[in-house]
């Protein structure tokens, strides 16, 4: 059985991999790579939990996918961000520093 | 989220798996394959690539199974595909399946029945507009142990005066009237009420109009209501029935109404009957004036919303403490109430809730049963779903097909349940002792349809369980390594073995209580009337009260009957006697001996009273045991005697002759006189063979006549022919008179052991299904054992074991397994015989020889199960056996 993404906090992968795309649109496996150099190999991703993560994001309309040829001839779907996804991305992003730095107060003051 | 972006997206995606399945494939794909190539360019071989990408990402079927269990149309998807996978398999094994479903339609139909029965009697309210509200009102006085009598005119004046408990109260009583004017006369079932008793019961008629209170003034004009069954039947549904006149007791009454249907007087169940206001009545009006001393009318409230049960005893103590103030004769009378519902359903709660839990039973086992043959096909699929699993199937997985299987065995078997609780309901209703309250609304409804599928669904739980936990038990490793054999593992057979022991206990319980009520219905039965009924033959005549209203001519009517009967051919003895034992009970009557002093206030030594002709104690073969019996010459002008039963005799002269003494009664109580006590008879049960016989009183009819009682009448010819003679010989002296309730006296003696016969007919019945039931079980355990020992009794034999040994070895076991269920079963079967003791005659509840009797039937029926799997292990072929996979 895939793990579930429950070594990453609950919903972060969905904000890391919008944030990703963010940047430009990308095939699945670029957006994992990405994810796994950004966080300097910190995040090492399952593909069962990325690609539910990825359906569950397309679902939602927050990417939308592509067909396209890759730069090796090969056949990949490509996501992009949706207006509605680069706007919950913004939301997502103020509220996680917001809480991040509630957590930091906390552990600051103890 | 958007909800409809999902659902319509899983519409899609359900509309076009294949596609939607292809691009995960070939995404999944892309993605492993750039994974590899990324590998590669570090510097791995191909194969070292790909085996590492495995390791870290799982098998692509998994992940891609993964993936889609997150969306909701994949449950529907899989759930299909359990669905059409059971199907399959359930089809693959008919022989199986068959049984399985027959079985669960065995329990399912035979519970859905009874509960039909309960959901009608028990759990449906009354069929009256908040019936939650309505109570029954009696009248008790504790100190003389009187409780649940009826209430006297005045009390229930006083009570329907007193707006502050009640919106509305009712008094009712039954009795018969003679309806002619419209074919032959018959009785019509009269019930008296007084003018709110629709409105108490809040019922509109379906024609006209019902009682207003100007109605049951006296004076009015007589009206009387009909019920919907008898407008049909008798005046063929005549739509201008209302405002025409009908006569009853040949005096005129004019319809205002007729109820419908559905509308059932409490108490009186008869489907066909007219009501009349008291004020109208012939028999019951005289009581409207007396002082309040005769406690005859039920009476029926209904309480206000707002009134707790506190309020309604204080309030009725005050009426009580005022009318015992006023009435000096009802003092120490209290009012006391009782929800309709438990009035009228009170008695036959424990027999019915004995019934639902007795079929429970027969459901339990039934899925005990399914369990153990479900059981016995997971040990032989073991080798499949191990397969499963090793090929990444997770355990809920399997555990959620192994389940949609038992479901869809469940319900195949409430679908085919639900037939036989059609034909069940209609087998059982004609047989239902016809005083059952309500048993006009016994019928499968949705009621019983939702309990059906509940039934349904939880056994399938209960019986689904243990071969579900056995599967998520199980180890690929162990199952499909080298050493796997057809021997199983302990734990399904400990699980298996533990259900057919369950089974005998749950048998051993039921034919327990099946056998106890056997054996009272056999005491019962045995029981000595006290009178002799075969060859008698009764029948009821009744003179109309406004025609015939003096006792002299009844009197004078009754003899000229007799007479007449006498006359003819084939007529043994005749007599007319009113009430006749067990058929209406009874008239109760205070007396007094004479020379003995008073009794204390409040306290009266009773007995039952019947006025009889001369020969009635010859016709029904009631011994004179000293004195004499009554003779012509005992009339209304001679000196008034009376015979008394031994057991009156016995209780109240202990050591004292009765004969010659005087004791003094009267029925109605104006009418006491004192008798000389002229002789003793034998005692009868004029109440029910259960009770023990009580004090009794016979008069002669000649001085104490009523308007028509029963004639009975001994002959030797069919009962037919007597029939036809009474009814001639009263239509040759008036045709306007009814003869009704025609009826051999043993189908009266039958007739009173309705309900105990009832019982232990569905009790032997369940009891029988029960046997069969763990016969079956036990059979299914004894011949898998069998078959997948066949290795291992071919060694035992070919080392030299002889067939007898193995044949004695199985049915030892077998014996083994009995014993044990015997064993749990026998305190359980004594605490559910405690539970019925109540129902129980001349049986006690703790009964070793019902108890050894059923255990014998018990190893005999386990014995028979076994016999045949074990004579196929006796006949097993060594070389066979040894070859065996």
């Amino acid at each position: 059985m895939p793990d579930t993404p429950s070594d990453l906090v609950q919903g972060t992968l969905d904000m890391l991999i919008l944030k990703t795309l963010a940047l430009e649109p990308m095939h699945g496996y670029g957006i994992s790579v990405r994810i796994e150099q950004m966080s300097k190999g910190v995040f090492r991703l399952n593909a069962g939990s990325f690609f539910l993560a990825i359906r569950r994001l397309e679902r939602y309309g927050l990417i939308a996918g592509e067909w396209k040829p890759t730069e090796n001839n090969r056949r990949a779907k490509y996501y992009a961000l949706t207006p509605k996804g680069r706007k919950r991305l913004n939301d997502e992003t103020r509220e996680w520093g917001r809480q991040v730095a509630a957590i930091a107060r906390i552990l600051e003051a103890s | 989220m958007s909800l409809f972006r999902d659902v319509a997206s899983g519409f899609r995606s359900l509309f076009r798996r294949e596609q939607v399945y292809r691009e995960l494939d070939e995404e999944l794909g892309a993605y492993l394959e750039m994974a590899v190539a990324e590998k590669m360019k570090q510097g791995m071989s191909r194969e070292e690539a790909r085996r590492s990408v495995r390791l870290e990402h799982g098998s692509p079927e998994v992940t891609k199974e993964f993936v889609r269990s997150a969306d909701w149309e994949f449950w529907v998807e899989t759930w299909w595909q359990d669905l059409r996978f059971a199907t399959r398999t359930l089809r693959k094994s008919p022989g199986f399946t068959v049984v399985a479903v027959l079985t669960l339609a065995l329990g399912i139909g035979a519970n859905s029945s009874i509960f039909s029965v309960v959901n009608a009697v028990l759990l449906r309210p009354l069929p009256y507009a908040n019936a939650g509200q309505l109570v029954l009102v009696s009248e008790a006085k504790p100190e003389a142990g009187i409780s649940g009598v009826g209430m006297s005119y005045p009390t229930f004046t006083e009570l329907q005066d007193d707006h502050r408990l009640f919106s509305a109260s009712a008094g009712l009583a039954g009795h018969a009237l003679v309806l002619t004017g419209y074919g032959e006369p018959s009785e019509v079932s009269t019930v008296v009420v007084t003018p709110q008793f629709f409105s108490v019961l809040a019922a509109d008629p379906l024609l006209g109009r019902v009682f207003v209170p100007e109605d049951g003034r006296r004076g009015a004009a007589p009206v009387v209501v009909l019920s919907e069954t008898l407008w049909r039947h008798r005046f063929g549904a005549d739509p201008g029935i209302v405002g025409r006149s009908i006569a009853l007791d040949m005096r005129s009454y004019t319809v205002i109404g007729v109820m419908p249907t559905g509308f059932h007087t409490p108490f009186l169940n008869q489907t066909s009957q007219v009501w009349i206001p008291l004020a109208q009545d012939p028999l019951f009006s005289v009581w409207m004036t007396r002082p309040p001393q005769e406690h005859w009318m039920a009476v029926i409230a209904r309480v206000r919303p707002s009134i707790s049960s506190a309020q309604i005893g204080t309030e009725l103590d005050t009426i009580a403490a005022w009318l015992a103030k006023e009435f000096p004769a009802e003092k120490g009378w209290v009012l006391r109430t009782e929800p309709l519902q438990r009035t009228i359903t009170g008695d036959v709660k424990l027999p019915l809730l004995l019934l639902l839990g007795a079929v429970g039973l027969v459901l339990l086992i039934a899925c005990a049963n399914v369990a153990n043959l479900l059981l016995s096909r997971a040990t032989s699929r073991s080798k499949e779903i191990a397969l499963r699993i090793a090929l990444g199937a997770g355990k809920r997985r399997i555990a959620r097909q192994l389940l949609t299987e038992c479901a869809l065995l469940g319900v195949l078997g409430a679908l085919i349940g639900t037939l036989v609780a059609y034909w069940g309901v209609a087998t059982l209703v004609p047989l239902l002792p016809s005083s059952l309250p309500k048993y006009h609304s016994i019928r499968v409804d949705g009621w019983v349809l939702v309990f059906a599928l509940l039934l349904s669904l939880g056994t399938s739980l209960v019986f689904g369980l243990a071969p579900v936990l056995f599967a998520a038990g199980s180890d690929p490793h162990k199952e499909l390594g080298e050493g796997a054999r057809a021997g199983e593992s302990a734990g399904p057979r400990r699980a298996r073995n533990c259900l057919a022991i369950g089974e005998i206990a749950l048998a051993m319980v039921l034919l327990t209580g099946a056998g106890l009520l056997m054996r009272s219905f056999a005491e019962l039965t045995s029981v000595n009337p006290g009178f002799e009924p075969n060859h008698v033959v009764k029948a009821m005549v009744s003179l109309p009260q406004f025609q015939y209203s003096t006792p002299k001519q009844w009197g004078a009517f009754s003899e000229e009957l007799l007479t007449r009967l006498q006359a003819l051919p084939g007529m043994q003895d005749s007599a007319i006697a009113g009430p006749l034992p067990m058929v209406d009970c009874c008239v109760t009557l205070s007396f007094q001996i004479v020379g003995h002093p008073p009794l204390q206030a409040g306290t009266a030594d009773t007995a039952n009273y019947v006025p009889a002709s001369p020969h009635y104690f010859s016709v029904m073969g009631i011994p004179l045991l000293r004195g004499r019996l009554f003779n012509e010459s005992d009339s209304s002008s001679s000196v008034p005697v009376a015979l008394i039963s031994e057991a009156l005799a016995k209780r109240y002269f202990p050591d004292q002759d009765p004969l010659g003494r005087h004791l003094s009664f009267g029925f109605p109580a104006n009418g006491t006189v004192s008798r000389a006590i002229v002789g003793i008879v034998g005692d009868i049960h004029d109440v029910s063979l259960g009770e023990e016989p009580g004090p009794m009183l016979y008069v002669p009819f000649s001085q104490a006549p009523l308007y028509g009682g029963e004639v009975v009448v001994k002959s030797t010819l069919s009962p037919s022919a007597v029939v036809g003679a009474i009814r001639s010989v009263t239509h040759s002296m008036d045709k306007n008179l009814p003869v009704t309730d025609i009826a051999p006296l043993t189908d009266v003696l039958n007739a009173s052991m309705a309900q105990p016969r009832f019982r232990t007919l569905l009790l032997g019945l369940f009891g029988a299904i029960a046997l069969l039931l763990a016969g079956v079980g036990i059979f299914g355990v004894i011949s898998y054992s069998v078959s997948r020992r066949t290795r291992e009794l071919g060694i035992r034999m070919a080392l030299g074991a002889p067939p007898s040994s193995v044949l004695s070895m199985i049915l030892r076991e077998t014996l083994a397994l009995t014993l044990t269920g015997i064993a749990a079963g026998v305190p359980c079967a004594v605490v559910t015989a405690r539970l019925i003791m109540h129902l129980l005659f001349n049986v006690p509840p703790y009964d070793p020889l019902t108890l050894a009797l059923v255990s014998l039937v018990l190893i005999g029926v386990g014995a028979l199960a076994s016999y045949i799997p074990a004579r196929r292990a006796a006949r097993i072929d060594p070389l066979v056996a040894l070859r065996y996979e």
